[in-house]
């Protein structure tokens, strides 16, 4: 049997938990069909456990107790140590998550069992499955075989399986509830609620979002269409030197060589030329797109998408379409 | 009788005061750390011939009040003979002022005496009258000097009138004791340079902005307290002549920053004398100012009298480095250099698409004649790349066989201006070590910073091959480039080129070989005014006063010319930035790619059949 | 506050990893080695909280003998001490086996707090902190951004994801595993290289009790590598395209 770990956060699903299914779904198609369960953690499990039960999986199981409400690394082990010794699954599968990076590995030392992480994908050696995952930056792929006794943990990496490939059941499967039990006293962690940082004060090195703007805007009364874009996208205003020089934006937007280094998610450079101190100041971004009308930018160099274009003709389309 | 036991006791008085003065700083620096260097002796001499007995530096700096220190100067030496020989007839050890030989001595005198006089009338009106932002706030020990010194010269040629009678004998007696005083003046005052400064000139390094490794066994760490102070070091605090020279021309103090290397060299004499040598030297000095420092080298060359501001400057940067307090752009820094080798931490993947994409040979002995040096800013910096396509292209036209080494790491040029040591010692040995495993017998490179830093940093570790900046050699190999045009560029002197390694010329020449008409700004040549980039400050984003490169961008931009080049990758990321702030439409452009833009042009001009066309194959 | 820090040996970012002959692992006898960089910055929080608090920080890494240079740099940079745990199998082992290890050599300290980086550079399991907090029995956390310590309590703040923050109290002794990017490293001084010679390093043998669970079986280049992909076409249609790519290839919008 296959157990997914599914996640939710006040009764709200995460997206992740689809792609599981789906890997669930592909791993048992390798196994020869072993039946597929799907487990839920936490304290009101009613709606999340309603939507899972579309899936096309044997059960759905709902460990529901106070002491897991809300996370903690401590409860969810416990709690999972004796579902897993209860159902006896040859494979537990999780979503990579920051949740997941929390507790699964110390299950997995609980249990004394395998774990293989951030897998990106399922291959085959010597007969078995086997688990591929990516190491020294993406520059090698490893197919990973599992060795011990089962359970056998594997996390995967968001994105790796396509939520919408999960297979639906023909008819709901049954929700049923799992029964643990948590001493609470022994749960270690005090958690607080969590919250989102008070903008007071501009910082980018924590924004997850950034669109900087270059010489490119042209003028200092152009600034609210790269506003309206960062809006668009819940992200933080920045500039290159020449925009904070001139005093088109305060200093504290400037990203550069010394001082603001910023590492987002997705970094936007409208009109920027990417000159070398620019460029070390935001360069380990995650994902950078580059909009610049000169094709020979070194900003291009550094990007993952460019569009060599008018930003002015280019930006209103893209917060077009992002508002739909 | 009575009158020679007055002088005698007049002489111990004054004498006495002036040895003590004297012995006293001469005990702090033989206290002093270090030794005083006195290799390459012929340099030295003829150093020491130049600037001290003709006043080289003196005069050159600045013309006018040059010429009349060197007047002034000249005549004192002149009359040490005719002084003494009065003292020795008023102790009345010997009288030879009555010989025909002392009296012709005396006659020839009299033209020094007006050269004196003339001098320090105009020197002292200098002083007072337009008070000078260089020589600082007005001091009355400073006229009084003068005051004595035009009075010896009145006292002199008055002799010649007054031969006897009570006028003479004032007279007589008024030259003697104004020297007397003046002697006991000299030690206190800035006039020690007369007794110091021939030494301080002559123990000046030969190189200019030479700092010496520090030795890690006997667990050196730079220069932290007054105390570590080295010899050489405590002279030049007592040498100051006060001219203020390195201070007006020194780009931070230039463009409103609290550095003043004339401040610094005077606070570190006020320190010395009050004595608390356990003092830090961060504390002597006005906050933040020895960040401020671009190692322009501008102050030292100036000086007239031999100070050496770098190595102090740099050794008080080691002595806050070692201890972890450099600037945090500048702990970033260490940390690229140290991680990835460069100074901007960005990997060698870059580097390799760079030398793959211009079909860069990595470096064979058998078949490449010059080892060509990228550097950071040639292995990283897309616009500095452009520069070198064009080098490579003008090279490769021209025969000249380079190849590159398959992964460089930094000279270490910023660590050492920066006060990091050990990270340049670790870098350069690193680096010899390739350079020797390689067979590198020639380094050709497009960075006035590679090429200090590889020519005369690495020399203490043994590295001596020869190292050229590719200005140079393109000015050798495109001699008789011949391009018609008249276009106006103004050139950008790098200091790293410039003043260091005295490359003046071959810039200019090859610019005018390209049919520019080089227009020069103000502070060019070998005393350019600096771009800002140097000692760290590449990286410094907040300045105090003025940036820099702005101050110099606007220097350029004066001399009314559509185009600024320059030959060093530094000096363009800074005029390129400040003429994005400034949003100036004035075009910054690297030399090579100028130079190699208008053969371009030149050739597509085409020219009429049968014409050889204007390129750079060399003439059959 | 008696601290540790595990840190890792790992090759330099950009070395060009080469497949060994049977493909279970790589060949990195060419390879420059640095010290892990997540770890860096937990060795930056251990040496700021000593500095707050006092007490001492004592640097624990497993590896074949190279790793002294990590283990040097790291008393460079103000470390008190070290525990290294000789195995010449760490790099390629699981986080179970070099857990295991360090457990064992770390057992006869009773360490107040316990750091060490998110994840490793090379392999990336983001296992070995908090398998290490199972095996010597102390709560955890990870992903911590910031540490507070009072008295014997300790407060720290998690990130979670979508850019949420939690704050976590949990009784010492506990370990941390420490986001990047939370501080300013220090680089190390000429002061500390000279002191770090002197500074005492013990050596531990990894008793073999503990093995790896996992086991690569082919080693080899994907084949999607970094390339700059243009977007052409109108600006309506480059627009389109680029937040189709933003949210489903590179996932960086919702």
């Amino acid at each position: 049997m296959i157990l997914v770990v599914a996640e939710q956060r006040d009764g709200r699903l995460n997206r992740a938990s689809w792609e599981v299914v789906a890997a669930a779904q592909r791993l048992a198609a390798k196994t020869g069909g072993a039946p597929i369960k799907v487990a839920l953690l936490g304290g009101d499990l009613a709606a999340a456990a309603g939507e899972l039960s579309a899936a096309a999986v044997a059960e759905v199981l709902t460990v529901e107790q106070a002491a897991l409400e809300p996370y903690t690394a401590d409860g969810f082990v416990a709690a999972l140590a004796q579902l897993v010794a209860g159902q006896a699954p040859t494979y537990v599968l999780f979503p990579h998550t920051y949740l997941a990076r929390d507790f699964v590995p110390k299950l997995a030392a609980r249990l004394d069992r395998a774990l293989v992480a951030d897998v990106v994908s399922l291959a085959e050696a010597d007969g078995t499955v086997a688990f591929t995952r990516l190491i020294f930056q993406g520059k090698l792929a490893a197919d990973v075989v599992l060795e011990g006794e089962a359970p056998y943990l594997v996390t995967f990496q968001a994105g790796a399986f396509s939520a919408d490939l999960a297979e639906r059941g023909a008819s709901p499967a049954p929700v049923s509830r799992a029964d643990v039990t948590i001493d609470a006293a022994l749960i270690r962690q005090k958690p607080e609620a969590p919250f989102r940082e008070a903008k007071q004060a501009v910082d980018l090195s924590q924004a997850q979002r950034i669109v900087a703007v270059g010489r490119g805007i042209r003028a200092r009364d152009q600034l609210p269409l790269a506003e309206a874009l960062a809006k668009a996208l819940g992200a933080e205003l920045a500039a290159s030197r020449p925009i904070c020089d001139a005093g088109w934006l305060p200093i504290e937007r400037q990203v550069g060589s010394s001082g603001q280094t910023v590492a987002p998610k997705l970094y936007l450079a409208l009109g920027v030329s990417g000159a070398i101190q620019h460029a070390v100041g935001m360069k380990a971004s995650k994902t950078i797109v580059a909009i610049n009308k000169d094709a020979e930018a070194p900003m291009f160099e550094l990007a993952d998408y460019g569009i060599v274009g008018d930003l002015f003709e280019v930006v209103p389309a893209l917060i077009k379409e992002l508002q739909r | 009788m009575l009158s020679a036991l007055v002088l005698a006791l007049l002489v111990v008085l004054f004498g006495g005061l002036f040895v003590v003065q004297l012995s006293r700083r001469l005990l702090l620096v033989g206290r002093a750390k270090g030794t005083l260097r006195t290799d390459h002796v012929p340099a030295r001499v003829s150093r020491f011939l130049r600037e001290v007995v003709f006043q080289s530096e003196v005069i050159a700096g600045k013309p006018a009040v040059g010429l009349a220190h060197a007047l002034v100067f000249w005549g004192f030496v002149a009359f040490v003979g005719y002084s003494g020989c009065q003292f020795l007839k008023g102790l009345g050890v010997v009288d030879l002022t009555g010989t025909s030989s002392f009296h012709y001595y005396a006659l020839a005198l009299a033209p020094f005496a007006l050269g004196v006089l003339g001098g320090i009338i105009f020197l002292v009106i200098r002083r007072v009258v337009f008070r000078p932002e260089a020589l600082g706030p007005l001091s009355g020990e400073s006229v009084l000097i003068g005051v004595f010194i035009a009075t010896l010269m009145i006292t002199f040629l008055l002799d010649f009138r007054l031969t006897e009678g009570p006028a003479a004998a004032v007279n007589w007696w008024l030259h003697l004791i104004i020297i007397l005083v003046f002697l006991a003046l000299i030690p206190g005052s800035k006039h020690f340079h007369l007794v110091l400064s021939p030494a301080t000139v002559f123990l000046k390094s030969p190189v200019l902005g030479e700092v010496r490794n520090l030795d890690f066994e006997k667990e050196e760490v730079g220069l932290e307290t007054l105390a570590d102070l080295e010899k050489k070091q405590v002279l030049d605090a007592f040498t100051c002549v006060e001219c203020g020279r390195c201070q007006m021309n020194c780009p931070a103090y230039a463009t409103g920053k609290r550095l003043n290397p004339k401040k610094m060299i005077l606070q570190n004499e006020d320190a010395l004398l009050i004595g608390r040598m356990d003092a830090k030297l961060v504390e002597v000095y006005d906050p933040g100012v020895l960040w401020q420092c671009t190692t322009c080298g501008a102050c030292e060359q100036q000086c007239p009298v031999g100070v050496e501001h770098l190595p102090l400057i740099l050794g008080a940067r080691r002595g806050l480095v070692s201890n972890g307090e450099a600037p945090d752009a500048l702990g970033a820094m260490y940390n690229h250099l140290e991680r990835r080798g460069n100074i901007w931490g960005l990997i060698s993947d870059v580097r390799q698409k760079f030398v793959t994409s211009v079909g860069l040979e990595t470096f064979d002995p058998e078949r490449h004649e010059y080892l060509m040096w990228l550097g950071c800013a040639g292995s990283y910096e897309a616009d500095f790349q452009k520069a070198l396509r064009s080098l490579f292209e003008i090279l490769r036209a021209r025969q000249v066989t380079f190849g590159v080494l398959a992964k460089e790491r930094c000279t270490g040029d910023l660590a050492k201006r920066t006060g990091n040591e050990y990270l340049f010692q670790e870098l350069a040995t690193a680096n010899i070590a390739d350079f020797q495993a390689a067979g590198v017998k020639k380094i050709l490179t497009a960075c006035p910073h590679c090429l200090k830093t590889l020519s005369e940093d690495y020399k203490p570790f043994g590295f001596d091959v020869e190292v050229q900046h590719s200005v140079v050699l393109v000015s050798k190999i495109a001699g008789d480039l011949r391009l018609p045009g008249a276009e106006a560029v103004a050139l950008h002197d790098p200091c790293y080129l410039a003043r260091y390694a005295g490359h003046t010329k071959e810039p200019r020449d090859l610019l005018a070989r390209a049919g520019a008409v080089v227009k020069e700004p103000e502070r060019s040549g070998d005393n350019p005014f600096c771009c800002g980039a140097g000692g760290g400050l590449l990286f410094e984003e907040h300045e105090e006063g003025t940036r820099i490169s702005q101050r110099r961008f606007e220097q350029l931009q004066a001399t009314g010319a559509g185009t600024i080049v320059t030959a060093c990758p530094f000096c363009s990321i800074m005029l390129k930035g400040a003429q994005a702030s400034a949003n100036a439409i004035t075009q910054v452009v690297d030399l090579m790619t100028f130079v190699d833009g208008r053969i371009k042009s030149a050739a597509a001009a085409a020219p009429p059949p049968g014409a050889r066309p204007a390129s750079l194959q060399p003439v059959p | 506050m008696k601290i540790a820090v595990c840190i890792k040996q790992v090759p330099a970012r950009d070395w060009q990893p080469r497949v060994n002959e049977s493909r279970t692992w790589v060949r990195d006898e060419d390879a420059a080695f640095e010290m892990n960089e997540p770890d860096a910055y937990a060795l930056e929080e251990g040496l700021r909280l000593k500095g707050r608090h006092g007490g001492e920080v004592v640097v624990c890494s497993a590896g074949p003998s190279r790793v002294s240079h990590v283990i040097r740099e790291a008393l460079a940079r103000g470390a008190d001490r070290a525990i290294h745990v000789e195995s010449d199998g760490a790099a390629s082992a699981d986080a179970f086996e070099v857990a295991g290890a360090l457990a064992e050599a770390m057992s006869g300290e009773s360490f107040d707090l316990v750091l060490t980086g998110l994840q490793s550079d090379d392999q990336g399991f983001a296992q070995t902190g908090v398998v290490l907090a199972e095996r010597l029995g102390v709560p955890h956390a990870t992903i911590i951004m910031e540490v507070k310590v009072d008295g014997g309590a300790l407060r720290v703040k998690r990130e979670l994801e979508g850019g949420w923050f939690q704050w976590v109290a949990m009784p010492l002794p506990a370990l941390l595993t420490i986001q990047s990017g939370i501080n300013q490293l220090r680089y190390a001084t000429l002061k500390g290289i000279m002191a770090a010679k002197k500074k005492d390093i013990r050596k531990v043998a990894a008793s073999g009790a503990h093995r790896s669970r996992q086991r690569i079986v082919n080693l080899y280049a994907p084949k999607k590598t970094k390339q700059t992909q243009l977007i052409g076409g109108t600006p309506a249609e480059a627009a389109r395209e680029l937040v189709k790519r933003l949210r489903d290839e590179a996932r960086a919008i919702d």
